[in-house]
């Protein structure tokens, strides 16, 4: 397989088949602990997940069902979460004890195969045994009332990847598909 | 802009951030890494890097040096004890290189508590007097009641901006 690079995701222009590096390329021990997407001016919470570190490895052959379990979410969104102003994620995660030099995830949103947006975030070194959280409030641009129903009308047509790299290295993959639900 | 948040541990560096945006700062729990948050201000885009502060920490600061557009000092003023400790820490910070061109913010925090050190007699304590060739300004704050952080930030967003549009 060639090196998957930031460049080579970024070029994307669907979501990718499979999963684009195995699980163990993740030989830093990134965990994800926490993940929290709020409505900005009313700190109405819309998602939710925590966990605690994983006490074990994961075992080594994994069943793809499996895998695929861990690796990919699906969200089911209020529709009205397409008309919030502002919006506020809270990404909290664990590192192992080595350090990591240099953290960067890309993430890349396809509605019906077309690319619809790119997050770039450069988290820069991470300190050993260290819990790190990146919380970002940003605008969302408002949308259309055709879009909005567009959304909501093609569950799932919205995907996403999210990929992580040490010094340019894929070392983590994961999907997510999107639906709407009118409230 | 990407602006650097450091200090002793316990300055109230992740209060102060929080307070800035009006969030609950009843359950904050010590940064043992970094909280990144992205946010704009004043229509800037910010990205700030508050940094945990306790000595084991310290020594993987400098990783965060590069492309700091500002550098944010807090000191807790009622913190007697560490000023020390304090003073020397910031004045090794400001003989990093990669930070010469960082506008300079410390936040005398705390404020609001009765035992804290007036401003005037902070800056004897940290020798801010030494502090040459930089923009640099300090601020009287309290994460608690909220004075003095708006004044911070725009100091930081004002200087950030003249800097880059003489440049540009
Ligand atoms: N009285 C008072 N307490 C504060 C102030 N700012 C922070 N604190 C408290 O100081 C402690 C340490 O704050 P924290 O933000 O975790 O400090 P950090 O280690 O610098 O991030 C917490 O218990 C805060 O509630 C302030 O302005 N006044
Ligand atoms: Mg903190």
């Amino acid at each position: 397989m060639a090196q998957i690079t930031p460049e080579v995701v970024l070029s994307y222009t669907k979501p990718a088949s499979g999963y684009l590096c195995p699980l163990n390329a993740n030989t830093f021990g990134i965990e994800f602990l926490k993940f929290e997407i709020k409505e900005y001016d009313t700190n109405t919470v819309v998602y939710q997940v925590a966990r605690e570190p994983d006490s074990e490895p994961l075992p080594e052959v994994l069943d793809p069902e499996i895998e695929d379990m861990i690796r990919s979410v699906k969200y089911t969104f209020p529709a009205s979460f397409l008309k919030f102003k502002t919006v506020r994620t809270l990404l909290e995660f664990c590192v192992g004890p080595q350090p990591v030099s240099n953290l960067r995830m890309i993430e890349r949103h396809f509605f019906k195969d077309k690319l619809v947006r790119t997050y770039d975030f450069e988290f820069g070194f991470c300190i050993p045994n260290s819990t790190n959280s990146w919380e970002a409030i940003y605008d969302v641009p408002e949308y259309p009332a055709g879009v909005i129903n567009d959304y909501v009308t093609s569950p799932w047509a919205h995907k996403s990847d999210s990929f992580y790299f040490v010094d340019n290295k894929l070392i983590m993959h994961n999907k997510a598909e999107y639906q709407y639900v009118q409230d | 802009m990407r602006v650097l948040m450091v200090g002793l541990d316990n300055a109230g560096k992740t209060t102060i951030v929080k307070r800035l945006n009006g969030e609950d700062i009843t359950t904050i729990s010590p940064t043992l890494g970094f909280n990144i948050k992205t946010m704009s201000f004043k229509g800037y885009k910010l990205n700030i890097w508050d940094i945990g502060g306790q000595k084991t920490l310290r020594p993987y600061w400098r990783n965060y040096y590069e492309k700091t557009d500002a550098l944010i000092w807090v000191v807790d003023s009622a913190d007697l004890a560490r000023l020390e400790d304090c003073r020397a820490e910031l004045h090794n910070l400001l003989r990093e290189e990669r930070l010469f061109g960082a506008t300079l913010l410390i936040f005398a925090n705390k404020q609001d508590i009765a035992s804290a050190l007036p401003v005037a007699e902070l800056e004897k304590a940290l020798n801010i007097g030494s502090i040459t060739k930089r923009h640099c300004r300090v601020v009287a704050c309290s994460a608690v009641d909220g004075s003095g952080l708006l004044e911070g930030f725009d100091f930081v967003v004002h200087d950030i901006s003249s800097r880059i549009y003489l440049f540009s």
